[in-house]
């Protein structure tokens, strides 16, 4: 399963895609710290070619939710 | 060809884990994580292997105290800073009065200070911004009555001066970036707000790429010549076809575009890069341009080497590496036609080839958009490059119509030893680094390592200089004598190749005997050690009666030959200057 999302966050994050899932949250991934989030953001926005205001980068506290912030603007993911 | 993505290329390096060959400390008044990704592939793309460390996040000052703490001892520091975030409260009093400015000058000062200090504890590269201009709500350089841009202008000022200051110090100029791409561009509200980092991905990219010129300028040696062919390279049209009248060059483009390349050619000859010609013309007709066109810019003068014929160009350019003595790889070649360019590539790989854009007015700034001529000081010996080539084309000129006995007296040569001030530590620093055939150790030092050595009671370092009647050859030749007991190791013996066969070598031994002797040593003793390059000097010693003891190579000062008798020299060492006592044959 080549899930575009969940590979991103698997090669930011640098750890195993099969370790991560729609519930994977800065509490359960280990390397998900502040810094990452930053980067997370920068990877996010430069793949799929939008713009996150700080509110949607806000509510992005778990792939899950990620995924639901990007759904609402139109990214397939 | 598509560069990979910098940060894809960064990732994949860190995920082979192998041996570093330059480690960086970077530390920032604001979160400095972006910077690793850009900095570390512009590195890569120059074949540098980069570790990096992290100073805690606006820990600047405790980093100038105790940068070992901060980031270990890396061999280059970054540091990036904005006013805004050191003295962000004194700033924004500057708007509503006029009196709070001498505080933040002061600030700005003390942290200068810090850099200095900072300076002297770090013996590496160190490289330091400038502040960019301030993003701070309210300060705006565009707010009517704000006296914002006259605080930023005296502060900016202030700390250029005060750094200005600091020895060795490398400037990474953030606001001309900023200037170059635009504030708005630059600056992303919403990771400064989230994360304490002010930069777009596109910012910190352009900062990477600046940090790592300048890092990379320390490593890589610049290029040292540009051959420019003529037809649309120099001037649009053809000379042979078009004639004097006919081709494009002045104020109305497309000559402009000529004109205003050939001003930034005269600014890289300014910078000691040297300029030749390669072009399939009659020299009369080429030669007539640079005569007698009133647009020109260069001048016959200007060029080191012509090779205007209708052979191929990979033969010129040859000729051209050949007569200035440098290598295939020092050259950049301009050509208008791909399939110039493309033959050169393919036969002669090592040389740089660039192609004329077929946008014109994009032509002046071809050159200067590389980094191929990045260097960081430009010393006298650069500045004066072109005329010394001259001048050494007046003397082979000569050489052929006399005995090789007559020409090296008629060149009434004199050779100066002397042991190096602050002045020379630039140049000497240049030669230990990047001297590679007449080297006996080849040891590469840094300018403070030789300013100490300079400074030390046990050590001496020594520059020469040649003139002859010609001209002046300037500092050509660096010797390092340690005390060892009774006996001055030669820990560095270099010299320039162009000065080599009218007797300095001879010269330089002889004084160097002399030098042993005010340290209180009677004996020399040098070593040899080979490299991929320096096969020339391997008997040097031998040549020069020094006894083989299985590891290295001794004489006693007392058995020293004397100085050929055509030289007029002279030594000049420290406190005692010792007299010329073994110069033989006086005139």
């Amino acid at each position: 399963m080549a899930d575009a999302l969940i590979e991103l966050f698997a090669d930011v994050l640098q750890v195993e895609a099969g370790a991560l899932n729609d519930n994977s949250s800065p509490d359960s991934v280990r390397q998900w710290d502040s810094l990452a989030a930053m980067h997370l953001v920068a990877a996010i926005e430069d793949k799929f070619k939008i713009q996150l205001s700080t509110k949607e980068i806000m509510k992005m506290s778990s792939i899950g939710l990620a995924r639901k912030t990007l759904q609402d603007k139109n990214v397939k993911v | 060809m598509t560069a990979p993505d910098p940060k894809t290329a960064w990732r994949q390096y860190q995920k082979q884990a192998g041996t570093p060959d330059i480690t960086v400390g970077l530390a920032a008044s604001f979160t400095i994580d972006p910077l690793e990704p850009y900095l570390g592939a512009h590195l890569l793309g120059k074949k540098l292997h980069p570790e990096f460390s992290q100073a805690p996040f606006n820990q600047l000052q405790q980093l100038c105290l105790n940068h070992t703490y901060a980031v270990g001892d890396p061999d280059v520091i970054v540091l990036l800073w904005r006013i805004e975030d050191l003295f962000g409260a004194k700033l924004a009093a500057t708007l509503d009065a006029a009196d709070a400015l001498p505080a933040l000058l002061d600030d700005i000062r003390q942290f200068a200070a810090s850099i200095a200090q900072l300076r002297r504890n770090f013996a590496g590269t160190l490289i330091v911004s400038t502040p960019p201009f301030p993003s701070l709500p309210g300060f705006s350089a565009l707010e009517l009555a704000a006296p914002a841009m006259q605080v930023y202008t005296s502060a900016a000022q202030t700390w250029a001066q005060e750094t200005a200051k600091i020895d060795r110090l490398r400037v990474l100029d953030l606001q001309a970036l900023m200037m170059e791409h635009g504030a708005q561009q630059a600056n992303d509200a919403r990771k400064w707000q989230l994360y304490r980092q002010p930069y777009s991905e596109t910012f910190w990219q352009a900062i990477g790429t600046q940090a790592g010129r300048i890092i990379a300028a320390e490593k890589i040696a610049p290029k040292k010549c540009v051959i420019l062919d003529l037809d649309n390279t120099l001037w649009g049209g053809v000379i042979g076809e078009d004639g004097l009248g006919g081709i494009a060059l002045g104020d109305e483009f497309p000559g402009r575009a000529f004109r205003d390349f050939q001003r930034y050619l005269m600014h890289l000859k300014s910078k000691g890069v040297m300029l030749a010609v390669a072009s399939k013309n009659n020299p009369e007709d080429a030669y007539e341009v640079f005569d007698k066109h009133d647009a020109m810019v260069l001048s016959r003068r200007d060029i080191v080497a012509f090779e205007i014929n209708w052979e191929s160009k990979v033969d010129s350019i040859k000729r051209i590496a050949a007569k200035l003595n440098i290598g295939l790889d020092a050259l950049v070649f301009v050509d208008d036609n791909p399939k110039e360019t493309g033959e050169v590539q393919e036969r002669l790989p090592a040389v740089t080839c660039i192609l004329v854009p077929e946008e014109l007015a994009d032509l002046p700034a071809l050159l200067s958009e590389t980094d191929l001529f990045d260097t960081l000081q430009i010393t006298d010996e650069d500045r004066k490059r072109t005329e010394m080539m001259a001048a050494d084309q007046q003397r082979s000129a000569v050489q052929e119509t006399m005995s090789e006995e007559d020409f090296r007296k008629s060149l009434q040569l004199k050779i100066d030893i002397f042991a190096a001030e602050k002045q020379h530590l630039a140049r000497i620093t240049q030669l230990v680094n990047k001297t590679n055939q007449f080297n006996l150790t080849t040891i590469r030092r840094t300018q403070d390592e030789i300013e100490q050595l300079a400074a030390s009671q046990d050590s001496l370092v020594l520059g020469m200089t040649i003139a002859d009647k010609y001209g002046d050859y300037g500092l050509v030749g660096v010797a390092i004598l340690s005390k060892n007991g009774t006996t001055a190791d030669i820990d560095t013996l270099l010299m320039s190749c162009r000065v080599l066969g009218r007797g300095a070598e001879e010269t330089f031994i002889a004084q160097l005997a002399a030098a042993a002797a005010s340290l209180g040593c009677t004996g020399l003793r040098g070593k040899y050690i080979a490299t991929a390059k320096n096969d020339m000097v391997k008997d040097l010693y031998a040549r020069f009666k020094f006894a083989t003891d299985g590891d290295g190579w001794i004489l006693k000062t007392a058995d020293a030959a004397g100085i050929p008798a055509h030289i007029d020299a002279s030594l000049r060492l420290p406190q005692s200057p010792i007299p010329d006592k073994n110069k033989e044959g006086k005139k």
